[in-house]
């Protein structure tokens, strides 16, 4: 099983997620973060105070994938999070050693359906 | 919290306390029954209780079903305990047991727990019979009783625990079960008395503060969408604690006062609260009292709680069934929030009264009205006077503006008046201005949640009774959308003082925002659609919108303006969340929906408001922030772009048409020609009237080459005037404004193609010379155009008056901001100043540019409290100010700034 982390824009986010429903990826932790890679922050000037943003506002999603799974999710999130402009965001993979439903206790990939 | 838990025991200690969790058919299994009888008594309490269920299916009233609950739960208790006694051969001296809380007042749900009350003569008492009360116990629980016991000894119930309130309150509904009655007689009547009459003030505050502290959790709100019917404001609760308010004060009929109707309506109210609690112990099999979704649909299927006379026309559907609840839980948390409000439940000893007397609240009477200001609340000093509603909407008024509310009795007299109007009626019908002076207000929603709890507002706006207490399912919403709606309006209301740093930001916003009226009306409006039956429900807001507007005689600008807030709701949400917002495309294709500078800041105020009265959590710091940085981008594209975008008079067929029939003209060349070249937000903030009215100065300018239009307004003058352009016109008209002592908070410069400017001021008269002084008026005018033909000299004018203003000290400091830019326009470089407001500042600006040879193409002037906010479209000899001369202004208006 693999941990995907997709930082993205909010503004592609309902196209995401959409697109990861169609293949059928439904589960997600989605949060609402702050950070900045290359694309610095932005300020803007409105009757005479500066509103500076260090930290662009972006989306963070969360799933725990099945291995085979995986190529599929990263090519739809980058088919639909990708604008070709500095912000766009990034995928983190991470391995993951097991998962736990809380309810039934059931184990492994069996707890992410 | 269950009772023992509060109460400090532990169940731990108890062996059957764990085995009690599983289901009791499977205990009787594995448990062999202490006594010969529980073989018999088992199989006959499960039976009762099938029966008392089956009995509630079939419509028993709550009342009996609880009863039956209670009377089984007593039999059972007393039988046991006889048996156990017998058992053991003991006798029951010196031991009482009685039944508290709910159960004490048999008042049993299914699911709840039996409150009990070991009472021993003393530490022996209570160390011999300790073998039997655990048999007791465990023998109960077999039973499929949830029991929650508390020891105390007689000496201990002397004293009151000050960290226990809640046993004190429950041993307010004390009830002899079984034992020693004698002992029970002496506590009930010797022992606890004296200590209850001294605690009446301990109690009195703990009721207070426990009851804050519960209705506080569920947002003071009765109308959640899944209501728990006993802790949610409205909930069994309330009528409880309402009940131990009334307890304490010793039943004096002077501190709770309620009339036998309103006896009555609480009454139904609870039998109707209890049914559902019943319906929800048996639907659950547990003591959960969450009316979800799909037991609400489940109850108003079987007309719960109704009354059966009434069964014909109950209603059936969900919505339907819960605008009931509704009622009844209003009636409940309207007597309670009565009660809490009262200042002197507690009787006073002399020493006190006398000492009081001196704290007295100050009483402040509202001039010439029946009402007065008392302890922070508005309380009526005359009834009969709100047969004039002009009145009665006059106190309304009075709360929105001063923000201080109606006390619970002046509310509950009007509610009074309204239904026995013993005298003639006048004034019925709410004008549009007097509806106004509620809504555009500091704190309309200080007067609008009476309003609408009073059944007022939907006497102004009889839209709004379509979202009356009306549940929509969602996922997000928390609340009925009637209260949504409020909510909106209180979170703006807050702003004066923000809460959190959420608002921080909006809170300068609230304050400056132009015509908060129309602001209040679109939130009141904007969801009235939820309610009909209707798919989408802006559309439906919109249908909403066509009748209030007749009815309130809206004109037509102030109904598009509240059309376009309906319209564009959820727009400003959905750019925030669905497009890129530093994106300049996504900024400029915002700035063409919302059109001006001040629809933005409306709309922007108003989609604030909407996500946060969703739910608590709903607006979150991060969402705060995307919101703000839209509004921000978006004002500052409306004030860098607007030479831009220049009227084309014949892109613009409506006007032309609606101008030229407002004016009669003979065709449209002329106002053609007047339009032509002007920018386009010149279109945007003025309507069609307006225009015909400037374009009315034009052709007037062949007779007098200055044309003066000028307005009083509520609370500002209003002057428009219109010449041809000459140098230093801005800076000369601003000048004698100055000399005139006027302070000029809003000002607009525009000049058409053929070089004819229009410019308008929004002054007001500080020193109340044109007010005071009628043919002042005239001279001013005359002044002005004299000063700006050339023909009088402006400096004896100005020359004591500027040096005067500069002498008083600024309440806030505005430190001075320049800020050239030339890129946001293609021929003109923009000049955005921000400095500390005076009197004659924009003559100062305006004679800095002049001198330096600098034309206004465009200007926009504001001010927020000491704050001006100026930007100017520049140019020189018909080019962008050059790097040099910026530096040279600059240098120029930071010496006469400062």
């Amino acid at each position: 099983m693999i941990k995907l982390e997709a930082i993205i824009q909010p503004s592609r986010f309902e196209s995401v997620k959409d697109a990861l429903c169609e293949i059928g990826i439904e589960g997600m932790t989605v949060t609402e973060v702050r950070g900045h890679g290359r694309q610095k922050g932005h300020t803007e000037v409105y009757r005479g105070r500066e509103y500076t943003v260090d930290l662009l506002p972006k989306i963070k999603l969360e799933l725990v994938l099945p291995d085979k799974m995986v190529d599929k999710a990263v090519d739809t999130i980058l088919k639909t999070a990708k604008t070709g402009k500095i912000g766009d965001g990034k995928i983190f993979l991470t391995r993951v050693d097991d998962a736990i439903r809380i309810r039934n206790e059931e184990r492994g990939e069996n707890a992410l359906q | 919290m269950s009772f023992a838990a509060r109460l400090g025991l532990d169940h731990s200690r108890d062996p059957k306390r764990q085995a009690s969790q599983r289901p009791v058919r499977a205990m009787q299994g594995a448990v062999t029954p202490p006594l010969q009888s529980m073989t018999k008594l088992v199989p006959e309490v499960e039976a009762e209780r099938r029966r008392i269920r089956e009995a509630f299916d079939a419509g028993a009233s709550a009342r009996e079903t609880l009863g039956a609950l209670c009377a089984l739960a007593d039999g059972a208790i007393r039988q046991v305990f006889a048996e156990l006694q017998s058992v053991r051969n003991t006798e029951t001296q010196g031991l009482s047991l009685m039944a508290l809380g709910g159960y004490g007042r048999q008042l049993l749900f299914p699911y709840s727990d039996l409150d009990i009350l070991i009472l021993s003569a003393g530490d022996k008492v209570e160390r011999d019979f300790r073998p039997l009360l655990a048999e007791f116990s465990k023998t109960l629980w077999d039973l499929g009783f949830r029991v929650s016991s508390a020891g105390r000894t007689l000496e201990e119930c002397k004293r009151i625990e000050q960290d226990n309130a809640e046993f004190h309150l429950a041993l307010l509904d004390r009830r002899f079960l079984t034992g020693d009655r004698e002992l029970f007689e002496r506590f009930d009547v010797k022992v606890l008395p004296g200590p209850e009459r001294q605690a009446r003030p301990f109690l009195t505050a703990e009721i207070r503060k426990l009851t804050r502290e519960r209705l506080a959790r569920y947002g003071n709100t009765i109308f959640h969408l899944e209501p728990n019917v006993k802790e949610s404001p409205g909930g069994l609760r309330d009528y409880q604690a309402a009940a131990w308010l009334r307890q304490v004060s010793g039943e004096k009929r002077e501190f709770w006062n309620s009339t036998a109707t309103e006896e009555e309506m609480a009454s139904g109210a609870v039998d109707f609260l209890s049914a559902i609690r019943c319906f929800l112990h048996y639907s659950n099999e547990r003591n959960d009292n969450t009316l979800t979704y799909e037991l609400q649909a489940k109850a108003a299927e079987r007309t719960l709680g109704l009354p059966r006379t009434a069964l014909l026309d109950a209603p059936r559907s969900a919505a339907d069934w819960m605008r009931v609840y509704f009622r009844q839980a209003r009636t409940l948390n309207r007597q309670l929030l009565r009660y809490m409000e009262q200042k002197t439940l507690v009787q006073q000893s002399l020493r006190q009264r006398i000492f009081n007397v001196a704290r007295l609240p100050k009483i402040e009477s509202v001039e010439g009205q029946p009402f007065a200001i008392r302890d922070g609340l508005i309380e009526l000093l005359d009834q009969t006077a709100l047969a004039d509603r002009a009145v009665l909407y006059s106190l309304f008024a009075t709360a929105a503006k001063t923000g201080v509310p109606l006390s619970r009795e002046a509310e509950r007299t009007i509610a009074y008046v309204l239904l026995h109007p013993e005298l003639p009626v006048r004034n019925e019908q709410v004008t549009w201005p007097a509806f106004q002076e509620i809504l555009g207000t500091d704190f309309p929603g200080v007067a609008l949640r009476p309003m609408q709890r009073l059944g007022l507002l939907t006497k102004i706006l009889p839209e709004f009774a379509a979202i009356d207490s009306l549940v929509v399912r969602d996922f997000y919403h928390r609340y009925t959308v009637d209260e949504h709606t409020l909510r909106t309006i209180e979170h703006l209301q807050e702003l004066a003082q923000p809460p959190d740093a959420r608002g921080t930001n909006y809170a300068g916003l609230w304050k400056s925002v132009d015509r908060r009226d129309l602001l209040i009306l679109s939130l009141l409006l904007h969801d009235v659609g939820k309610g009909m039956l209707i798919e989408n429900h802006v559309a439906g807001s919109l249908q909403a919108l066509d009748s209030a507007a007749a009815e309130l005689k809206l004109s037509a600008d102030e109904k598009a303006e509240v059309q376009f807030l309906i319209e564009r709701h959820l727009e400003m949400s959905a750019t925030v969340q669905r497009r890129d917002i530093f994106d300049p495309t996504t900024i400029s294709a915002f700035a063409s929906m919302v059109r001006t500078p001040e629809k933005l800041q409306r709309l922007c105020l108003l989609t604030y408001a909407d996500i946060h009265a969703v739910n608590p959590e709903a607006l979150t710091p991060w969402k705060a922030e995307m919101l703000w940085q839209l509004f921000v981008a978006t004002s500052n594209h409306f004030s860098r772009t607007l030479d831009r975008d220049r009227l084309h008079a014949l892109d613009e067929l409506p006007v032309l048409q609606q101008v030229r029939k407002l004016t009669g003209a003979a065709g449209t060349e002329s106002i053609e020609r007047f339009l032509e070249g002007f920018p386009r937000r010149y279109l945007a903030v003025h309507s069609a009237e307006d225009i015909a009215g400037h374009f009315g100065l034009y052709q007037r300018l062949d007779a007098a080459p200055v044309q003066i239009d000028l307005v009083a307004t509520q609370h500002a003058y209003s002057l428009t005037l219109l010449t041809a352009d000459r140098p230093a016109l801005f800076a000369t008209i601003a000048g004698v404004l100055a000399g005139w002592g006027m302070n000029i908070h809003q000002a607009d410069a525009f000049a058409n193609a053929a070089g004819v400017i229009l410019d308008t001021f929004t002054f007001t008269d500080l020193h109340r010379t044109l007010e005071l002084n009628p043919s002042e008026v005239d001279r001013f005018c005359k002044s002005l155009v004299d000063v700006v033909c050339g023909h009088a000299p402006l400096e004896p004018l100005i020359k004591g008056r500027l040096a005067a203003s500069r002498q008083r000290p600024p309440k806030v400091e505005v430190p001075t901001r320049i800020t050239f830019d030339d890129t946001s326009s293609m021929h003109s470089t923009l000049l955005e100043i921000v400095t500390q407001d005076h009197p004659g500042l924009l003559h100062e600006i305006g004679s800095a540019l002049a001198r330096l040879g600098c034309n206004i193409e465009v200007a926009l002037v504001d001010t927020e409290g000491q704050k001006a906010i100026d930007v100017f479209y520049l140019t020189s000899q018909g080019k962008k100010l050059a790097a040099q001369k910026q530096e040279t202004l600059r240098e120029l208006l930071q010496g006469t700034l400062g």
